[in-house]
């Protein structure tokens, strides 16, 4: 009786947020360039982080890191408690990291339907014989992996072109189509590089709306790079702003569009210091 | 259509095509049938190095190689002791290879085999370099490969090649590895692993970033581009009843990259059909090596006309037709429905 009381009390009261991703003291050089120096983070579940600078700033360097497109020259990164600063990209996103990228990489030989279900190849489970010899196993992982695809499409609002090349959407649905395919790898992390670039303002209204749902549908904590305020604003709860590499601000939106240090970067000095 | 219907078409299929072979053994002119032979061993070669080239975008140039592994290893497993003996005079064949001797079919799945481990060997380092790099690592291992063969006289017995090779090669053989060929690869290019080695030729980047492991699919496509490569080595060997390092040389995987680009990159239909017709206008061109009286002037036969001819269409081909002769046009029982069907409304 006395056990089943404490077990009631303990899962009413509100669990402290867990770390999603923890990065400390991340440093990255290519030869005398200092692209990311000390980058520290402290993502919890659930959260929806903005990062922002002008250009140059190495918000998508940060990105990079995260995956390892290349390695780190110093600090350390966990994911979920488990260190992943020397993982390779492939085993980094098997663990639930995705991301969408800046300049648009979809498969552009491959239909629509064909690009997000590559994405379900690094959870398969059938071995290479099972999938040529078409054995049963395989064909319940194929027909999962056709209806979960055809559940990600509807998400988005892509069903309808399902088979047409990926090249030959609009860029508007050519990022969504990105975003369904990053969320097909069932990520717990999802790293969006400048989604709403390229879209119109009822596009990136829509944009917001999609990134708030998926967020609450699949349990997502999500990082966005973004320079269209419009979003930024909207839906981050917290916003860090990089400039040449160095954390300049951190803090509510409320906080940053006060900052003289963010305006200072944005817009350059103002008349005393010329 | 139905995955039943189709199964059950690609049957019957398969069944039409072989009673053809059995008439075609019978009856048919050896000539004739020697060029088929050819044409099919054609197939498996293209097919196989589509898988690499073509569908993992991966240009390798190392197929002849893996052919002369094939051909060798399994020369060496399916000739009796005696016809080694009379081989190898110059240095006797190491034991215990010139005692052994197993049926040929086995020979050739051992000799495609060796060859996909060999790919395994080969593609584990090479697979890091990408591009125009991977093509010139992979031209450099059939050279030493070829070097190697030239070289190691009590195993290969060396330029002298093996001679007087039992000619078990007919048209079941060829017929049923390029059958099994093209199912298999078929199979691979439709499921989850297809996905991931088309995802892989067309952005590296994005494809690693969806956790798919480049350098293991890579080495996937190159070993079992290998392995078929080898068994039509094999296949060969027994075909032309002699094999010599030479004849794997860095022309016949021209010969075979021509096929897979007429017959279009990553399109299996096209090269089935491109491999069998090459086979044929090898031959049906032979005439043009022949001394010939053009309005009256004499012009002697000129030994390698046939492939300037080849070398002509790749280039048409390849500023008209930038895709192959057959595009992204693959061949199945959908579309084939489609086309009777349509022809039957104009009617």
């Amino acid at each position: 009786m006395m056990l089943q009381l404490v077990e009631a009390e303990s899962s009413k009261k509100p669990s402290v947020k867990q770390t999603v991703l923890k990065m400390e003291h991340v440093t990255k050089r290519f030869g005398g360039l200092v692209a990311v120096s000390d980058f520290n983070l402290d993502l919890k579940e659930g959260e929806l982080l903005g990062l922002i600078g002008p250009n140059g700033a190495g918000k998508t360097t940060v990105f990079n890191l995260i995956t390892h497109v290349f390695p780190v020259s110093e600090g350390k990164m966990e994911f979920y408690g488990q260190d992943i600063t020397k993982l390779n990209t492939d085993k980094i996103i098997r663990l639930g990291i995705a991301r969408t990228f800046q300049n648009i990489r979809l498969f552009t030989n491959m239909t629509v339907k064909e690009n997000i279900m590559t994405a379900f190849h690094a959870h398969l489970k059938s071995d290479l014989f099972t999938s040529v010899m078409f054995l049963p196993k395989y064909q319940r992982e194929e027909e999962y992996i056709q209806n979960k695809t055809w559940e990600l499409m509807k998400e988005v609002g892509i069903e309808h072109l399902a088979d047409y090349k990926s090249s030959s959407l609009p860029y508007g649905l050519q990022r969504k189509l990105e975003i369904a395919r990053a969320l097909a790898t069932n990520p717990k992390l999802l790293l969006l590089d400048e989604p709403a670039a390229g879209m119109n303002p009822d596009e990136t209204l829509e944009l917001n709306q999609l990134i708030l749902r998926i967020r609450e549908k699949y349990k997502l904590t999500i990082i966005v790079i973004e320079h269209d305020m419009k979003v930024i604003m909207n839906i981050c709860e917290r916003i860090i702003v990089l400039d040449h590499g160095v954390t300049i601000a951190e803090g509510t939106p409320e906080e940053i569009q006060k900052n003289p240090l963010v305006i200072k970067a944005y817009l350059g000095a103002g008349d005393e210091d010329a | 259509m139905k995955r039943t219907t189709r199964v059950m078409l690609s049957i019957l299929l398969i069944l039409v095509i072989y009673l053809f072979v059995f008439f075609a053994e019978k009856f048919m002119d050896p000539f004739i049938k020697r060029v088929l032979n050819t044409g099919f061993i054609y197939v498996i070669l293209a097919v196989s190095l589509n898988l690499i080239n073509g569908f993992t975008g991966q240009f390798s140039l190392g197929h002849a190689g893996f052919m002369a592994i094939g051909a060798y290893t399994s020369a060496l497993l399916y000739m009796s002791p005696e016809q080694k003996l009379s081989n190898f005079f110059m240095e006797p064949l190491i034991s215990p290879l010139d005692q052994i001797q197993i049926p040929f079919f086995w020979a050739i799945i051992v000799g495609g085999l060796m060859a996909a481990l060999a790919g395994f060997i080969v593609g584990a380092p090479c697979l890091r370099v990408k591009g125009d790099y991977l093509a010139i690592v992979t031209y450099g291992f059939s050279e030493i490969i070829r070097s190697l063969f030239n070289n190691l006289q009590n195993i290969t017995n060396g330029p002298l090649g093996l001679k007087g090779l039992p000619t078990h090669t007919n048209l079941w053989w060829t017929v049923s590895w390029a059958i099994i060929t093209v199912i298999v690869i078929k199979r691979i290019v439709d499921s989850s692993y297809g996905r991931a080695l088309k995802a892989i030729r067309d952005d590296e980047i994005a494809a690693e970033n969806l956790g798919i492991n480049l350098f293991k699919h890579k080495v996937l496509a190159f070993v079992v581009g290998a392995f078929f490569a080898g068994v039509a080595g094999g296949l060969l060997g027994s075909l032309l009843m002699t094999i010599d390092p030479n004849s794997f040389s860095i022309l016949f995987t021209y010969q075979i990259i021509t096929i897979i680009l007429l017959g279009g990159l990553g399109n299996i239909t096209g090269s089935v059909i491109v491999g069998i017709g090459f086979a044929f206008l090898m031959e049906g061109l032979r005439f043009v090596e022949m001394p010939m009286k053009i309005f009256g002037i004499t012009i002697p036969g000129i030994l390698g006309m046939r492939m300037l001819i080849f070398s002509i269409l790749l280039m048409v081909t390849i500023l008209f037709f930038r895709q192959g002769l057959f595009g992204h046009r693959e061949f199945s029982w959908e579309g084939l429905a489609k086309l009777l069907s349509k022809r039957k409304v104009s009617e």
